[in-house]
């Protein structure tokens, strides 16, 4: 190469390539991060080919359950009970979702800088902020199990202040967004601070808060399987009891009931996001793509 | 409000227009939502009289909270480490094999319809159970540990990568494309240069927010037996030693705030 380069000296010079030292050492230091914390996390990295040998195993011992006959005992009773854990789970999803979405109206009304001033959105921020560190099941066992007990409804009241914190922020996000041309308006009518926020601050953002309400009821179905390992009810609690006694027939057809109906109410309520967003005339946004904030 | 109704104004302006009637595709959805709510509410037994009759009996936790076990920190750190660890190995071969994944689940990269409706349909399955429900597989396959913990947010990551991989190769400059075709690049070459250089910001950014997911859910995963910090909060919390699982939440807040803070500088500089 480089002998070509010398002899047609009056040909333009191939343009020198860009370094890659930085690409490099980026790789070196992203391959000792991983070796070190394969180190670090203590795994039992001898173990690994378990689950070739033992998986297969219980996968055909999983699908011997599914392709049982389902009126048959205790198959039956198994089917029956992976119905009423989901249906469980999805009410405490909703549920969960009706009671963020509630208290996130107003978490984010405060939150927004076009409408609260900036002290009340500094506020709003860091309780929503603190919020969304916390896993649903923090606050699940800090506060809801001593006073509500075990149980749907404390899962339920923790999927619900669980969805304040993101739901808020995208709320005052977009309100934040609004066009203010309709603001004015109302303003240069005389309308009240109360007309203003209903009528021009919450019709243009409401078509998009639907549609992230939805899409973090998508999102607490399977919190609240998160839930149930902790004995909130609903798919998850029926899940781990299975896998402590070690009934993979029951567990193939749990998974298999949780895979379906999640899979279902995705799409139904992907479909029902699209429809609302779309029908505001937004169609040049990218209306599938999911927030990814959630 | 009440003065602009049309009786009140002059007989010479136009009367004000008729509000539409809702339509009954809204008025069904209402009743649709407070339905499900209704049948909802009674399926969990909802009740929030529980919170005014035994508030004592949390008020006694909340005490406990409000007096964190500052010396258990140090307890917490080293299970803050193991979580990390176990955060960074399951992101990084989650996201590398959904990288995989996501060239195979776009038509602009796959160029087999059969091969790319069937990993759609494998990816949707696969991001439909929850991760809490990966660890429990897995510490049955592999005994209670990190382990289980490392493979259950891998599976978890592949399904997640690819999707939102999936989306940004949908959606890249087809000129390099046309490219790579008119040159005779073959499915693999196409895809490692004419497509990979375009996505390679917006990937690295998802590997960091997939990064940051699996730090959130260490709680969980450790709970149902996958290692690190959410083990630490089960074991304190099954002795009812609120005051050390104060002090581990305390310490969940300054590392999810760091790795955000530090995930979010990286990400500035990355897109």
């Amino acid at each position: 190469m480089s002998a070509e380069t010398t002899e047609s000296a009056t040909r333009t010079a191939r343009p020198q390539e860009p370094g890659k030292a930085r690409a490099t050492i980026g790789a070196l230091v992203l391959v000792v991060l991983v070796v070190a914390g394969g180190y670090l996390s203590n795994a039992d990295w001898g173990k690994l080919p378990d689950i070739f040998t033992e998986g297969w195993r219980y996968f055909y011992l999983m699908l011997k359950g599914l392709v049982q006959n389902p009126f048959s005992e205790p198959y039956s009773e198994y089917w029956s009970s992976a119905f009423t854990g989901m249906l469980e789970s999805i009410s405490m999803a909703w549920i969960g979702t009706l009671i963020g979405a509630v208290l996130s109206i107003p978490m984010g009304f405060l939150a927004a800088r076009n409408v609260s001033n900036q002290v009340v959105v500094q506020i709003t921020r860091v309780i929503l902020n603190v919020i969304r560190t916390l896993p649903e099941l923090v606050f699940a066992i800090i506060l809801l199990l001593p006073i509500f007990g075990f149980g749907p409804n404390a899962g339920a009241l923790a999927l619900g202040i669980g969805a304040v914190g993101t739901l808020g922020k995208l709320t005052a996000e977009a309100l934040e967004g609004i066009d203010p041309g309709p603001v004015e308006a109302a303003r240069a009518s005389g309308a009240p601070r109360s007309a203003i926020l209903r009528w021009t601050y919450w019709s243009q953002v409401l078509p998009e808060v639907l549609a992230f309400w939805l899409y973090r009821f998508e999102i607490n179905i399977r919190a609240s399987a998160i839930l149930g390992v902790i004995g909130a009810g609903g798919i998850g609690s029926v899940l781990s009891q299975a896998f402590r006694y070690r009934e993979w027939d029951f567990i193939g057809i749990l998974l298999f009931v949780i895979i379906v109906v999640t899979v279902l109410i995705d799409s139904v309520s992907g479909a029902v996001r699209h429809r609302i967003i779309s029908g505001t005339g937004k169609t040049d946004k990218d209306i599938d793509t999911e927030p990814v904030g959630l | 409000m009440t003065v602009a109704s049309p009786s009140a104004s002059g007989p010479a302006a136009p009367a004000r227009p008729r509000k539409p009637a809702p339509s009954r595709a809204l008025i069904l959805g209402l009743v649709a939502v407070v339905a499900i709510t209704a049948w909802a509410a009674w399926e969990i037994e909802f009740e929030l009289t529980s919170l005014f009759e035994n508030f004592s009996n949390g008020w006694v936790v909340i005490q406990d909270f409000l007096h964190p076990n500052w010396s258990y920190l140090g307890n917490a750190s080293t299970a803050w480490l193991e979580t990390i660890s176990i955060a960074v190995v399951a992101s990084f071969f989650g996201v590398a094999v959904g990288l995989v994944f996501a060239y195979m689940a776009s038509q602009v990269t796959n160029r087999s319809t059969r091969l790319y409706r069937f990993t759609k349909w494998f990816l949707a399955v696969l991001r439909s159970l929850p991760d809490v429900a990966y660890v429990l597989i897995f510490v049955a396959l592999v005994g209670v540990g990190s382990l289980a913990g490392i493979l259950a947010l891998f599976i978890f990551n592949i399904g997640i990568a690819a999707k939102l991989t999936a989306e940004t190769i949908d959606a890249v400059d087809a000129g390099p494309l046309e490219a790579a075709d008119a040159s005779g690049a073959g499915t693999f070459s196409r895809a490692r240069w004419a497509v990979q250089p375009q996505i390679l910001p917006n990937f690295l950014s998802y590997a960091l927010y997939i990064f940051e997911l699996n730090i959130r859910s260490s709680v969980v995963i450790g709970y149902a037996g996958g290692g690190g910090i959410g083990q630490l909060i089960q074991v304190q919390f099954a002795r009812f030693n609120y005051e050390n699982v104060s002090a581990i939440v305390i310490s969940m807040f300054v590392v999810v705030l760091l790795i955000d803070q530090l995930s979010q500088y990286l990400r500035r500089r990355l897109v």
